[in-house]
Parts: C-alpha cells; structure tokens; sequence
C-alpha cells in the first residue's frame, strides 16, 4: 500500500458503512422482562434498553442488553442479583447473534413466524438456542419483533444457593419486545 | 528517527485496522456499549444496618424497609441460662421509607425503656466505580421518647420533654476494594433529663462518640462485620461488636456478637457496654426491603 494515500482509508470505511447501514434495522429501547417462579416467591425484572440489529438482506441478527439495567421494584435484590448471580461487573451483557432459520419476507402488518437460531451468551458463558418469535412489518422502515424463550441459570453457571430455591427459580421465562427502525 | 519507528508502527497496524472494520461490517454486529459509563459504587454494605449502626446503603424510591433487630442476655450465664438466650432480650423493630433515592423516613420501637424513635435518613453523595465522588456520604438524624409507664417511682414520672432524646450522625464510607468497606460514624446523643430510672448507664446530657463499621466480603453472599463505637467525651466503655452477615434474596440476616443491649442510637452511645468475654451478648437483625406502589 501506498504510505502517501492513508488518507483513504477513512473515506473507504465511510463508504462501506454508509452502503451497508442502509438496509439495516436496529434500536437502542427494546423492552425485555424476565419472570422467576419460585414456590415462595414471584417477581419479575425488567429493562427498557435492548439494543438489536436486525440485516434481512445477509440474515443477520444481533441483540445484546446491559443487564446493569434489569429492574425488579427492589434496589437492594436489583444490587445483589447484579453482584452475586449475573456478576455484572465482569459480564456486563447478555448477548443473542445469529441469524433466522429461513430468510424473512415479510408483508405489511402480517406477524410471521419465525425462528432464530444463534449463540446466547450471559455470564461468560455461550450456548447455542433455538428461539421463537415472531416478526411484523410495521411500515417501509419499521419492523416488530417479539419473542420469547426460556434460560436455565445453571446452562450458564449462575449458581443457586440452596437456601434460595424456594426464592429464586432455576428457569426464568425471558421475553423481549422491540421496534427496529431503519 | 522518531517519525520512522511512529511510521512502521502506524504501517503495521494499518491493514489489520482495515480488516477489521470490513470485518465488523460484513458480520453485522453492534458495538457493546454500557449505558451508564461510571455507575455509582453498589453494596458498599449488605444492607441499611450493620450489627447496631446505620450504614449509607441508600433505599430505592418508594420501597420499605423492615428491620427486626434482637438482643439476647449475656453469654457468661452460661448453659444453665442457655448463654444469654433465657433471658434480657431487647427487641426493636422498624419500618424505613424511601421518599426518592436520597431521603427515607423511618420509625423504631425498642422494647427496652419502650422506646420509640423517629428518624430520617439522607444520602448527600455516592462514590462511583472512577473515583470522581471517593466516598458516600450519609446524614441520619431522630428523635425518641422513653414510654415506661414510671407510676412505681416515689417521685413525679418525668413529663414528655424529660423522657425525649435526640442523635444526630453523619456516615462516611468507602468500599475500599472488592471485599473491603469501612465507615466512620461521628454521632451525637443528646438526652433531655438522664433519669437513673432509665436503662441506660451514663448521666450525662451530651454523649460524643465515632462509630466505625467494617465488612470484610467472604463469599458473593456472605461477609464478616466488624463494629467499634469509642466514646470521646464519657467514661463509658466502648462498643464492640462482631458478626456475620449472609444475603439471601431479599433478605439480609446479621448475626453478631456485641457488648451493649442497645438498639437504639441513642442508647447505643449512653447505655454502657460490657467488655468482650465479659457481658458479651448475641444478637441477630433480619432486614427485609418490600416494594410499595406501581413503577
């Protein structure tokens, strides 16, 4: 390469971003909550700031959340589950890419179906799922995507103390809710 | 010579730059971004008491916080009294509210003297994770009246103004490392008429002491606690306290040793204590933060 040209390269990236952020969906306030059913105990937590990126043309997704924002009404529980079960000071994210089973088509205001297949990593640890959703064309630039799924905290070595069973459920029921927009 | 070793690195490092942000693209992902950049620093303690201090643990807006706090008799009654569990037992409950995220009020009933206390906390500053804020600030600040029904005394019964108190304290701490909290509590005590009726072991109005609180993290779920009130302007002997706190969901459980019945902060600085082996007591808080209201 010539030295002399470096100049291009910002122009270069400036154009391949502006290229392929076109055809791209995404938001920054996704809603996610999760639901844990205990024998004693029933809460739930949530968080309004789900980040997602949804490309039709190369089916891709990729969503991930900053679990420093899940809220369950009670700032002590919100604090001890971020610093002992999620220990969101080392895994800051739960994260979700991957792409759907089938290339999406979609029609106006039609939910479809649809499946996501992908990586879920939380805690540090990945595993492959399987998720099921749907997808709803909102508009020419707007699309509406729901979806729910079911996370086993020892998949991903979020440990249960055994004084907590009656408190805390092994499985939390997680759903997620957003509007991407080109 | 500089710019040649600058241009080499810069050169170097140009085409894997490149690649990687034709990379990132092609593979669609989004940057991993934090929402809050420099968050404040959380569970500097366990909960909004320690052993018999208050801490700068902060409440949520709009939440509750129950405490039941208990002290037993002495340990040195030995077996024959089951170490202190038999008998002398003082007993507080509270109910703490949270206004917003800086100001709760709360009110206590402790069974010694049938004491009722009203106070207020206030959260003024946060230390936050880059250590722009180095340190939590807290003020605490109530007023109690002794509730004895004093009819078997050969004098008067004091009057409303003579069975009320008033503390005042300020609490400074910092989460010094992962597992290390520490803090100091300058408080105030200020009695109206000391009565010798009442279960308290100074005669002084004016009682000047500094709380000092440590946690020392064992495990993600448990820490061990450390108390010492030394007294600056009375004879009293100083309070020490030890004990363990364990997290359990919405629960905090304290178990402790300490040298006072005390519950209360007024008490607390006026009532004496035993010395550690000697009129050393159990005691255990159970802390329970309920969510009120709709968010």
């Amino acid at each position: 390469m010539n030295w002399k040209r470096i100049w291009l390269l910002p122009l270069i990236y400036l154009l391949m971003v502006g290229t392929v952020g076109a055809q791209e969906f995404k938001t920054t306030d996704g809603e996610v909550s999760f639901l844990s059913q205990a024998a004693l105990n029933e809460f739930t937590g949530e968080s309004d700031k789900l980040h997602g990126l949804l490309y039709p043309e190369k089916n891709q997704i990729d969503f991930y959340i900053d679990l420093n924002t899940l809220k369950t009404g009670i700032g002590l529980r919100d604090r001890h589950m971020r610093d002992n079960y999620l220990e969101t000071e080392k895994y800051p994210f739960a994260e979700f890419s991957g792409k759907m089973e089938e290339p999406i088509n979609l029609e106006m205001n039609q939910a479809q179906k649809v499946k996501a297949l992908g990586v879920f990593k939380i805690h540090g640890k990945e595993k492959y799922m399987e998720i099921d959703g749907s997808l709803t064309k909102l508009s020419e630039n707007e699309i509406l995507l729901e979806a729910s799924f079911e996370v086993k905290l020892g998949d991903f070595d979020i440990d249960i103390p055994k004084v907590m069973f009656y408190e805390l459920s092994e499985t939390q029921s997680v759903k997620i809710k957003a509007q991407l927009k080109k | 010579m500089n710019q040649l070793i600058v241009n080499r690195i810069l050169k170097s490092l140009a085409l894997p730059l490149l690649f990687l942000l034709l990379y990132g693209n092609t593979h669609a992902q989004l940057e991993r971004k934090l929402v809050t950049a420099d968050p404040e620093v959380e569970l500097i303690f366990h909960a909004p008491r320690q052993i018999n201090l208050m801490t700068v643990e902060p409440l949520e807006e709009k939440t509750l916080h129950f405490a039941i706090m208990h002290t037993f008799g002495p340990l040195n009654g030995g077996i024959r009294n089951l170490y202190g569990l038999d008998n002398g037992a003082n007993i507080q409950f509270s109910f703490e509210y949270a206004f917003d995220d800086r100001f709760s009020l709360g009110a206590s009933r402790s069974s010694r003297d049938k004491f009722y206390n009203l106070y207020g906390r206030y959260h003024l500053l946060r230390q936050n994770k880059s250590g722009s804020v180095p340190f939590s600030l807290s003020l605490m600040g109530a007023a109690g009246v002794n509730s004895t029904d004093y009819a078997f005394l050969q004098e008067e019964a004091p009057d409303f103004s003579e069975r009320s108190s008033f503390v005042f304290q300020l609490m400074l701490a910092r989460k010094i490392s992962d597992k290390i909290s520490l803090q100091l509590s300058p408080s105030l005590a200020y009695f109206n008429a000391p009565m010798p009726a009442y279960l308290i072991e100074g005669d002084q109005q004016l009682y000047l002491a500094l709380g000092i609180s440590g946690k020392y993290k064992l495990t993600g779920k448990s820490s061990l606690t450390l108390q010492w009130i030394p007294n600056l302007n009375s004879d009293l002997r100083n309070n020490v306290g030890v004990g363990i706190d364990i997290e359990a969901g919405g629960h905090v459980f304290q178990m402790y040793f300490v040298t006072s019945q005390a519950l209360n902060e007024q008490y607390l600085l006026a009532g004496g204590n035993g010395v550690p082996g000697e009129e050393f007591r159990l005691g255990f808080n159970v802390n329970r933060i309920f969510a009120t209201g709709s968010r």
